[in-house]
């Protein structure tokens, strides 16, 4: 179990950040030319080499429509110093121009605007039938707790004094090791719920039929604001607004179709799905 | 029309029509039965069980011989009689959608029903507002004003003005974009929407109109979008779930809203306008006449949907019609309720310091830079914490004092500000760090007498824990509340000492009210403290083994009391 707190992971990334970081000038994607995705070779179910990752089905719809050619530019995602180090390497020295799966509002690069949105989910065999709402909920207290280590399960758990009793995973900062293990996890009975980001298990549900998933949902029971769900876009480099201006007139016009890919994917849209479109108003 | 019987009805201080007593929210009576001298001798009359555990805020009405009220989640509606006490006239549970307590955010309350023309209006958690026969509890239409598929639900107390019932709703997974909605009370048929943020049609603002009050000059055309980037305001929060209020002369609705959609200030650069907002509207149309907004690009998660209790105030010899809220953010603001020109923004709490003081010229906070939330930085010591320095707990007025009663918290927080990040594959933001009572103490609550216009406090009650319910204050000169720990409360209106105390089986979160059946007055009170608050505390008071923040903390609110759901009633002998 890793001591250190969120906190003191950030500022570790960013000295590493800044000092790898070195800006360059680029001109946007021109149209009919080649569309440079960063691309992460060896993380499915996001991506990899053969192009059967949801990001490379995005990648491949994104440049059609630009009426460009694809080409990928790869790189790990899970090395030495991170996804910052990674955008530092690849997106930032113009290597490649576009990350296709970002959360939104990142001070990192330029995202565009949404065109999803997902959230950290519970997974569990169905038929134990835990009643499992949020993290408050009292069952969940009585259970072998796994999670994605660095996100915000990890801060909601130590919010409740529950992090120390759970078991906590590394999918997301080992390279080679698959979102699918956290799954054959619970299967195998060495944990009882496994808590983590939806996409990154959606494609491998299918595979594992006796399990479901429930949605964390945001909450203020702590008085915390806690987030669980996130609005997911592209990036782009801090100074390619051309390119992000592309991108998100492409967003608006076709993200029922974007949307579609992912949940052929097995991604789980939250909340907006119903309606297709990020932008519909809620509440009407 | 229900307007006219239901205001006369307001009058009569043997009956609790409205969700606030009256349209003012004063949450004063005039009954002195009890008084200071003999509310010792008080005891209980009756209870009854509210069939639900989770967390009760609101209060009961009572409309002639019959008190009605209802439960959390699953939002039990009761009518029963006083004649027979408690003795259960009718009951209603709506088939509600099970989608809706796994997006409410704060525990599954419900703050009470409100009573127009013969019938019972009541939300239910899934959005949906009932219309029932007050006589048999029949469903006579019912309106949807939430959709919890898109994360919104319904939590609010409705409140009937003319031939309207009004209604807000709360916030859930992604921001909604709130509003409040008016339906009409014979059909149910939605007569407007007014949204808090967006283009000048949806927010129902007038460009050339609708007044700002910190500047004293028409809003222009589309302030809201302005103050967002982008398309943002689509998500932009400022949900409606506080107490609403009305001035009939005036013919004016007030009520406060939320904070913005995203809880990650970088997600939306700007003031995010009308969030953390009061907006003044006639109901006939919906149009706003006035706004304010309180706590603009809010970093703190202060809300602004706290009650607006209208008094009158003496201000430079003259009597003006005001408005006094006592906002999350800890300030008390008073302004003139016909314009929205800010009179005095004092601290109700003299540990606020995430701003030194609101400028009364241009209405702003001017925050004090060491308390500013950053990225990546853990800032210590902000007061009030985001669950504000009074939440939705309703405060009460004394008009022969001029004083306000107010329940309060006294917590402060270490928060660091969110920055999105992303660790291969898996989105991340920082979340704050913990809450706990102001200075690590023993003080989480103050329940304080307090003047708004000159920001001083005559007496204070300090509470363990925060001071979670509301306030009822009466002729007889005593002040009633419930702490967290589950103690009903009689307090000298004028001294603070404590009159008499009486130990409920669970935690206050509710309001008191009074009344009188037969000729005798009684208070009333719902009892049943719920999982929000506890979880809350129970955090921040555990002792350091573990988890973030607390340090040397001594108990948990868990020592004290436990989920409950109960109807007190008591009287003297």
């Amino acid at each position: 179990m890793k001591p250190t707190t969120p906190v003191m992971m950030f500022v570790a990334g960013a000295l590493v950040c800044a000092s790898m970081w070195w800006p360059s000038a680029h001109a946007a994607a021109p149209a009919g030319g080649t569309l440079k995705v960063c691309a992460d070779p060896g993380y499915p179910p996001y991506s990899d080499r053969d192009g059967k990752g949801f990001e490379n089905d995005i990648a491949r719809f994104v440049a059609g429509k630009l009426g460009a050619k694809l080409d990928y530019v790869w790189g790990d995602t899970r090395g030495h110093g991170g996804f910052s180090e990674y955008l530092a390497r690849n997106l930032d020295n113009g290597r490649c121009d576009v990350v296709i799966d970002m959360p939104y509002g990142n001070q990192e690069e330029l995202t565009t605007n949404p065109y999803y949105v997902s959230s950290y989910v519970f997974v569990f065999k169905k038929n134990k039938g835990y009643d499992l709402q949020s993290l408050d909920s009292p069952e969940l207290r009585t259970l072998k707790v796994g999670f994605e280590s660095e996100t915000p399960i990890e801060t909601g758990l130590q919010l409740r004094g529950m992090v120390l009793k759970a078991r906590s995973f590394d999918i997301g900062g080992r390279s080679g090791t698959s979102p699918r293990s956290v799954l054959q996890a619970v299967e195998d009975g060495t944990i009882d719920v496994m808590i983590t980001w939806q996409p990154s298990i959606g494609a491998y549900l299918k595979d594992y039929p006796d399990l479901i998933t429930v949605t964390v949902p945001n909450s203020r029971a702590t008085g915390s604001p806690e987030m669980y769900s996130f609005p997911m876009s592209m990036a782009v480099r801090k100074d390619d607004q051309a390119l992000k201006t592309r991108l998100d007139a492409l967003i608006k016009a076709h993200t029922p179709q974007l949307q579609a890919i992912l949940q052929r994917h097995g991604v789980e849209m939250a909340g907006a799905a119903a309606s297709g479109d990020m932008n519909d108003t809620a509440g009407r | 029309m229900a307007n006219e019987s239901l205001m006369q009805m307001a009058k009569d201080p043997n009956q609790w029509v409205m969700p606030s007593g009256n349209y003012t929210a004063q949450r004063y009576s005039t009954l002195n039965q009890i008084t200071t001298g003999n509310v010792k001798d008080l005891h209980v009359a009756w209870t009854m069980s509210t069939g639900s555990l989770r967390g009760h805020e609101g209060q009961p009405l009572v409309i002639g011989d019959m008190m009605y009220f209802e439960s959390s989640f699953p939002n039990h509606v009761y009518a029963l009689s006083l004649k027979d006490p408690g003795r259960m006239i009718w009951s209603f549970t709506p088939d509600q959608d099970k989608f809706a307590p796994t997006v409410a955010c704060c525990d599954v309350v419900n703050r009470g029903v409100a009573y127009g023309d013969g019938m019972i209006f009541a939300n239910a958690l899934d959005g949906y507002l009932y219309a029932l026969d007050a006589a048999t509890g029949k469903v006579k239409w019912k309106a949807k004003n939430a959709d919890p598929e898109t994360g919104a639900t319904q939590t609010m107390a409705p409140l009937v003005v003319k031939n309207k019932v009004i209604t807000g709703v709360s916030g859930g997974k992604f921001g909604v974009q709130g509003y409040i909605t008016a339906d009409d009370i014979n059909t149910g048929k939605q007569l407007w929407r007014a949204y808090s943020t967006g283009p000048d049609a949806q927010i129902m603002f007038n460009p050339g109109k609708t007044i700002d009050g910190a500047t004293g000059k028409p809003v222009g055309k589309n302030s809201s979008l302005k103050s967002w980037q982008g398309d943002q305001w689509k998500l932009g929060g400022g949900t409606t779930w506080g107490w609403y209020t009305y001035d009939p002369k005036l013919n004016l609705l007030y009520y406060g809203t939320g904070n913005p959609g995203t809880w990650n200030p970088t997600q939306r650069p700007g003031d995010n306008k009308y969030s953390m907002s009061i907006i003044a509207r006639n109901p006939d149309t919906g149009e706003a006449k006035w706004v304010f907004q309180m706590t603009p690009h809010d970093g703190w998660d202060y809300d602004g949907v706290n009650e607006s209790i209208l008094t009158d105030t003496v201000v430079g010899g003259k009597t003006v019609p005001t408005l006094t809220h006592f906002d999350c953010n800890g300030f008390a603001y008073v302004w003139d309720r016909r314009d929205g020109h800010l009179l005095a923004a004092n601290k109700f709490d003299p540990d606020v310091n995430w701003a030194s003081h609101i400028d009364l010229k241009t209405g702003r906070p001017v925050v004090n830079a060491d308390k500013m939330t950053k990225a990546g930085v853990n800032v210590k010591d902000i007061c009030p914490g985001s669950q504000g320095a009074k939440d939705q707990q309703p405060a009460a007025y004394d008009p022969a004092s001029g004083l306000f009663l107010v329940p309060t918290n006294h917590v402060c927080m270490d928060y660091q500000a969110f920055n999105v990040k992303y660790k291969g594959g898996f989105p991340f933001v920082g979340a704050l760090v913990s809450m706990y009572p102001y200075n690590h103490g023993d003080v989480g609550g103050r329940f304080i007498a307090f003047d708004a216009m000159t920001g001083q406090t005559k007496w204070v009650i300090n509470d363990r824990f925060q001071d979670w319910g509301g306030a009822l204050t009466t002729k007889g000169g005593v002040v009633f509340y419930g702490t967290l720990t589950g103690w009903l409360r009689a307090v000298d209106l004028k001294t603070g000492k404590v009159l008499w105390q009486f130990k409920t089986p669970s935690g206050i979160i509710g309001n008191p009210i009074t009344y009188t059946y037969d000729g005798r007055q009684y208070v009333a009170v719902l009892s049943g403290v719920g999982g929000w608050a506890a979880i809350g505390l129970s955090n921040d008071l555990h002792k350091a083994t573990e988890g973030l923040g607390a340090v040397g903390a001594t108990a948990t609110l868990g020592d004290y009391t436990n989920l409950g759901g109960t109807l007190m009633v008591f009287a003297l002998n």
